[in-house]
């Protein structure tokens, strides 16, 4: 199976390891990944409380006019990206005043975008085109007695409600996990916010939300939480030693991308799962799994 | 009398398993001398139905006992004919699924229940439906306003004779006064026109609708397929023999001059919905005060609606209406300014979407309470209100025009056409009644509109029992339409507030429940909720003191009194209740089918224990509408109940005599529990007032029973709905504790 | 943060303000918003918002053109969705969010740092074409002042960028301008005059 991939700024800044294990993971379940030539910056939450939602719109087209040539559906894992994306493309498809004054900014740069592709979750594409089945087939050290909350975050669901998962109570990323033999806890915080962009503009923001997320992981038993978006990766690991500074706590559990819990069930490389790249150390977590650095 | 009663036991659906099927045969067939009784495994199919019908032919049976699941289910299976009565003896719902299996108290209820229905059996016949003669299935809409119009149409499409009544000289009614319509079809967002004419036409080219303009109805008299109306046009004097009669004459403007507080008498400028109508529909929309063209209006919401000291309810177009009419505005202007200020705005069902438009034409949605409305400069008008969304004060001035959205009052709460406010005119008591009261009559009977439009004559009055307010409706959740009048149906906003599209529908519904009415009297059959009955009562006159408690309680007004004073029953109006049954003290009312010797049979067949068996036997009545229904539930859902209860079916409470209690009692029964529908307001009654009726009656055998030195928390009456099932068990349960702490009834062994 | 205390007058629905708002690209939604407060129940951030954005659109309507402008509303903003999925009229709010935050910028509301930080993200992607963290912070540094570095140290924001580093999370060097930079920078140039004449 084949798809392009969009990996977004993130993705190859702080989340690069993000990028690596999902890579790699693919690959094991025989996915191929072409990454959209050349793509540029989605606009993430910002660029159009700058320049407005259309201008923010046809900069992520150009990716989407890019990607046109090959016709594959295309991936996206970070949060941010695939809301842009997702919504751009959805209103090529639904708005043909809109498709046509894009058009007309992107002939600008010698581009058009006739709205063919699909805009996929990587969550989606993992439960719904690869399937549980083959992913619990492909598991060759199964997590057993992790416990694990799943931290789906704001906007993958809620971009596009529906799309594939409940909007407010996803249930696609506990299955995956499940699916690695480990256990979802129950994580009523699952798809709260952690504040997201504010990590600089207004810090407490996100040390706030970000301590009641780890709170609720913790109290429900979670040893690990998973995420699916760089950006609360980034707000729950890197910024933990200001949330226990600030908020006088001591919040240890370590925070995975979900892929890279994958990359261990899948008995991938230890450079491939990255977990030395976490900020708040896995290893103690995972080491009845047999894992060290 | 049935001479031949045939016994079926089924032991499908787990009965089998649960009770000894062969000692109920034995109870059956030896005890109660059966002289067919039979057992199958799955008496519902097709061979099951195939014996039965077998032994029917073999053995001329006369009575059926199908002795397994509910007579709520099944029932096309178990149908034979008119000539044979059949009898559902319940031991799956009630015995089986509700008990503990194979246990000696749970087969004891199976037996005794066999047991009382082998009694009733001794005396039940199979009731004679009531044919009429020169039966009429017209159908009468009285009122040519969009629900009229809508249900004459929808009868006369549906191949049934109509004849229209509208006391105007031309058909529409408010339509006529009307500039556009809110819309009536999807996406429901634009005005409409109200195609009046087109409306007409359509009615006035039907051949099967005969309209008669300028007309009041002098008399109705008579009952469903046979109402005998005469009707007064132009000074001559028309009979019609009609089958069922739609009720839509609407509704009219609540009094503006009761709305000084807002403003009304204060200015010119200060208007009514309707004054508004008639100024849109002139052309130019201007101020009364001046002809200047308005360039601010605002709306005053629930204008004298939602008002404790007003008209209680709400109105529930004026809403959608002040939308429309801010729109006009905006279609004149689109610049112009529109205000409205509301409590809640109620745009129900898809005029959410009206809504949206109205707001996206630049109306502007101010959610307050007005405290006051005043004069400004140069003619215009100004609105103070708190604000509550902004929780301050808010103003509005420099206003040419300020309409009032003043609400509906149903054209049945008026006397001798004058508006007497929201609440309904009790009838001075005439003569007849005031010595029916003297004679310590029991229920207050419910007050009757007086409004002059249907003329009916019936001793209970001349027009419709009041809901609330003046609304006639019966039971707006369970039967909306029904008035308590058997054949005459309630659509559009005489039977409650509703805007056109509710109208429209309700219209429709109105017109499918008087052709059901039509249909089922041609057959001698009740309507709903029993629909189908065919059974009437009989009064053995020879008997009768001519107390009138019949007359007075039946709750559909069906008896009328003969020359002589005696009841005299209008058979096509009653509903087979069986209130009267109950009400009558000298218990000469009885069915074919049902009748207080029958219950009485049963409640002395089954097994009382004696007192050292500390078994305490209680008997329950329980409504056939929803009590019995409940119990049916609790079993579906398996829910377990004390075994030692004894169950009787009543069609109402309305029904319960008196004797029944005394008979239990003196037979050492524990406890008597009355199991009917919620009563007072929003009453459940599927009879109106059976439950109510029951309980007074309840209230008077408590003296006796104490006097007897018997607790009178013995018997007791309880509420309950279908949806109340799971408190089944726990009701019985406390019941039970209750008796237990009282101990054994007194009068056992004697 | 801004006096959120409305003067003491009975208030007047005044709606030059709200033709202002509802002529932005997203702005018309707020008026069909019906006042349930749906969202100001499901917002990630509305305790520490000014106003709830049901507020805010009635203030809209009311005409409050300084303290809508000057709320901190549109800035806390997490562009989270949780509204936007149970608004009951479908109203986008997020994108309502967007079109206040880019006319605040533009009519020069800009004490909030989030509106720095905003335009050092934008500045960083029409540049480079791709973000990176280390200049959208000097940027954002450079707009701001030293004040605000001295805020995020007193937070422990240098330890947070050590222990980045030390987890090889940070690129020193920024990754390199996009190939087709000046195509994409004709492209947003095109789809901004194409915006403006739009909204004509
Ligand atoms: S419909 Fe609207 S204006 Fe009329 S009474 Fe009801 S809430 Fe008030
Ligand atoms: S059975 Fe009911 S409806 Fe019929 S006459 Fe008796 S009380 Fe009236
Ligand atoms: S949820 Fe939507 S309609 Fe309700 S107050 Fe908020 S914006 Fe308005
Ligand atoms: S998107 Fe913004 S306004 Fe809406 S709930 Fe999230 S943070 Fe609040």
């Amino acid at each position: 199976m084949r798809y392009s991939i969009y990996p977004g700024c993130t993705m190859e800044g702080p989340a690069l390891f993000f990028l690596k294990a999902t890579e790699a993971v693919a690959e094991a379940l025989g996915m191929h990944l072409d990454e959209i030539p050349d793509w540029n910056c989605c606009g993430a939450s910002e660029v159009s409380g700058v320049v407005g939602e259309f201008t923010q719109q046809v900069m992520t087209a150009r990716n989407l006019a890019i990607a046109e040539a090959k016709g594959q559906d295309v991936l996206v894992a970070c949060s941010s990206c695939y809301m842009n994306m997702g919504l751009t493309n959805k209103h090529f498809k639904d708005d043909p005043h809109f498709a046509q004054m894009a058009n007309e900014a992107l002939a600008a740069g010698g581009l058009k975008y006739n709205g063919t592709l699909k805009v996929r979750q990587i969550v989606d594409i993992l439960v719904n085109d690869i399937g549980l089945d083959k992913i619990k087939a492909r598991v060759k050290k199964p997590l057993t007695g992790l416990k694990v909350a799943g931290y789906v975050g704001c906007q993958t669901v809620r971009a596009l409600p529906w799309e594939y998962d409940d909007p407010e109570r996803p249930v696609l990323l506990d299955q995956l996990i499940e699916a690695l033999g480990a256990t979802a806890v129950p994580f009523p915080m699952k798809a709260r916010c952690c504040g997201s962009s504010h990590a600089i503009a207004q810090t407490e923001i996100v040390l706030e939300h970000s301590k009641e997320i780890l709170e609720s992981a913790a109290s429900n038993g979670a040893s690990m939480l998973v995420t699916n978006c760089p950006m609360c990766q980034m707000n729950l690991d890197a910024f933990r030693g200001m949330i226990n500074q600030v908020h006088k706590t001591n919040l240890t559990l370590p925070i995975l991308f979900f892929t890279q819990l994958m990359a261990i069930a899948f008995d991938l490389p230890p450079a491939v799962a990255g977990l030395k790249h976490c900020v708040v150390s896995p290893y103690e977590v995972l080491a009845p799994l047999g894992v060290g650095k | 009398m049935a001479k031949k009663t045939g016994v079926f036991i089924c032991s499908g659906c787990g009965i089998g398993e649960s009770l000894d099927v062969d000692a109920l045969v034995k109870v059956a067939a030896k005890e109660c001398k059966a002289p067919v009784c039979k057992t199958n495994p799955f008496f519902c199919g097709a061979e099951g139905v195939e014996l039965i019908k077998q032994d029917i032919a073999a053995g001329e049976l006369d009575c059926i006992l199908v002795v397994g699941c509910s007579n709520r289910v099944n029932y096309n299976a178990f149908d034979f004919g008119p000539s044979v009565t059949v009898e559902r003896v319940n031991i799956r719902e009630q015995v089986a699924w509700s008990h503990e299996p194979n246990d000696e108290d749970t087969q004891a209820m199976a037996e005794d229940i066999i047991r009382m229905f082998m009694a009733k059996a001794k005396t039940v016949e199979a009731p004679v439906p009531y044919i009429v003669e020169d039966l009429s299935k017209t159908i009468m809409v009285v009122g040519g306003g969009m629900a009229g119009m809508t249900a004459a149409i929808e009868s006369a499409k549906a191949n049934y004779q109509v004849v229209l009544v509208e006391k105007e000289a031309s058909l529409g009614g408010w339509l006529n006064k009307l500039y556009k319509l809110a819309p009536l079809k999807t996406p429901f967002t634009s005005l409409e026109d109200t195609n009046l004419e087109a409306r007409i036409n359509e009615i006035n080219s039907n051949p099967n609708i005969k309209v008669y303009t300028s007309a009041n109805i002098e008399k109705t008299a008579g009952g469903p397929g046979l109402f005998d109306v005469t009707i007064k046009q132009n000074g001559s004097e028309i009979s019609e023999r009609v089958g069922a009669i739609v009720l839509a004459t609407g509704a009219v403007p609540y009094d503006p001059e009761k709305l000084g507080h807002l403003g009304f008498g204060t200015s010119p400028n200060v208007i009514t919905q309707s004054m508004f109508e008639e100024i849109a529909k002139k052309g130019t929309i201007a101020r009364p005060s001046d002809g200047k063209e308005v360039k601010k209006i605002a709306f005053i919401q629930c204008a004298g609606s939602r008002d404790a000291e007003r008209l209680p309810y709400c109105s529930a177009a004026c809403c959608v209406e002040s939308m429309k009419q801010a729109l006009y505005l905006k279609e004149q202007d689109s610049e112009a300014q529109a205000y409205v200020f509301y409590k809640d705005i109620r745009s129900s069902g898809q005029y959410e979407h009206f809504y949206k438009a109205a707001q996206t034409a630049g109306v502007i949605f101010v959610k307050g309470d007005v405290t006051g409305v005043s004069a400004g400069n140069g003619g215009t008008l100004v609105i103070e209100a708190d604000d509550i969304l902004m929780g301050e004060k808010t103003m509005a001035d420099e206003l040419d025009l300020i309409v009032l959205a003043n609400g509906m009052v149903p054209t049945t709460a008026f006397t001798e056409g004058a508006y007497v406010g929201c609440g309904v005119q009790v009838p001075e008591p005439e003569a007849g009644a005031e010595a029916a009261a003297a004679a310590d009559a029991p229920v207050p009977a419910a007050p009757i509109i007086k409004s002059n439009i249907l003329n009916l004559v019936y001793r209970q009055g001349p027009e419709l029992p009041d809901l609330k307010y003046g609304f006639p409706d019966s039971h707006y959740i369970c039967f909306p339409y029904e008035t308590r009048r058997t054949g005459i149906y309630a659509a559009g906003s005489v039977r409650r507030p509703m805007d056109m599209v509710q109208a429209i529908e309700d219209a429709t519904g109105a017109a499918l429940k008087a052709i059901q009415c039509v249909e089922m009297t041609a057959q001698g059959a009740a309507v709903h909720p029993r629909a189908g009955d065919t059974s009437l009562p009989d009064f053995q006159l020879n008997r009768c003191t001519q107390c009138k408690r019949c007359t007075d309680e039946c709750p559909f007004g069906a008896i009328n009194e003969d020359e002589k004073g005696n009841p005299l029953i209008n058979p096509t109006r009653c509903r087979r209740c069986s209130t009267c049954m109950g009400a009558c003290p000298e218990r000469i009312i009885s069915f074919k089918n049902y009748s207080v010797p029958m219950i009485g049979n049963m409640l002395k067949a089954f097994e009382v224990p004696e007192e050292d068996e500390e078994k305490p036997r209680i008997l329950i009545f329980a409504c056939e509408n929803d009590a019995i229904p409940a119990i049916d539930m609790a079993g579906i859902n398996r829910l377990q109940y004390n075994p030692w209860v004894r169950i009787i079916p009543v069609r109402c409470l309305g029904s319960l005599s008196l004797v029944w209690i005394n008979d239990a009692m003196s037979r050492g029964v524990d406890g008597v529990l009355l199991l009917g529908c919620k009563h007072g307001d929003d009453y459940q009654c599927h009879f109106m007032k059976g439950s109510e009726l029951a309980e007074i009656r309840l209230s008077k055998v408590s003296e006796t029973l104490d006097r007897l030195g018997l607790e009178s928390e013995r018997v007791q009456a309880k509420t309950i709905s279908i949806m109340d099932y799971e408190e089944i068990p726990k009701m019985l349960a406390e019941f039970m504790e209750k008796i237990e702490d009282l101990g054994p009834n007194p009068m056992k062994g004697f | 943060m801004v006096d959120n205390k409305i003067s003491s007058a009975p208030v007047k629905y005044d709606n030059s303000f709200a033709k202002e708002i509802y002529a932005l690209e997203n702005g018309h939604y707020a008026q069909i918003c019906m006042q349930c407060g749906m969202c100001a129940v499901s917002c990630a951030t509305h305790d520490i918002m000014d106003y709830s954005p049901r507020r805010l659109f009635n203030l809209v309507r009311v005409g409050k053109k300084e303290e809508v402008m000057r709320s901190n509303t549109m800035w806390m903003c997490t562009a989270c969705c949780m509204c936007k999925v149970r608004c009951p009229r479908g109203i986008p709010l997020v994108d309502v969010m967007h079109d206040l935050k880019a006319m605040a910028i533009k009519q020069g509301y800009v004490d909030y740092p989030h509106a720095a930080f905003h335009q050092a993200f934008w500045q960083e992607a029409f540049s480079r074409g791709r973000v990176f963290e280390g200049g959208i912070m000097a940027r954002f540094i450079l707009k701001r002042g030293l004040g605000e570095i001295k805020k995020l140290l007193a937070l422990g924001m240098k330890d947070m960028g050590m222990g980045m580093l030390k987890h090889g999370r940070v690129p020193l060097v920024p990754p390199r301008k996009i190939k087709g930079l000046k195509e994409l920078q004709q492209i947003i140039q095109r789809a901004q005059a194409l915006q403006e004449k739009e909204a004509k």
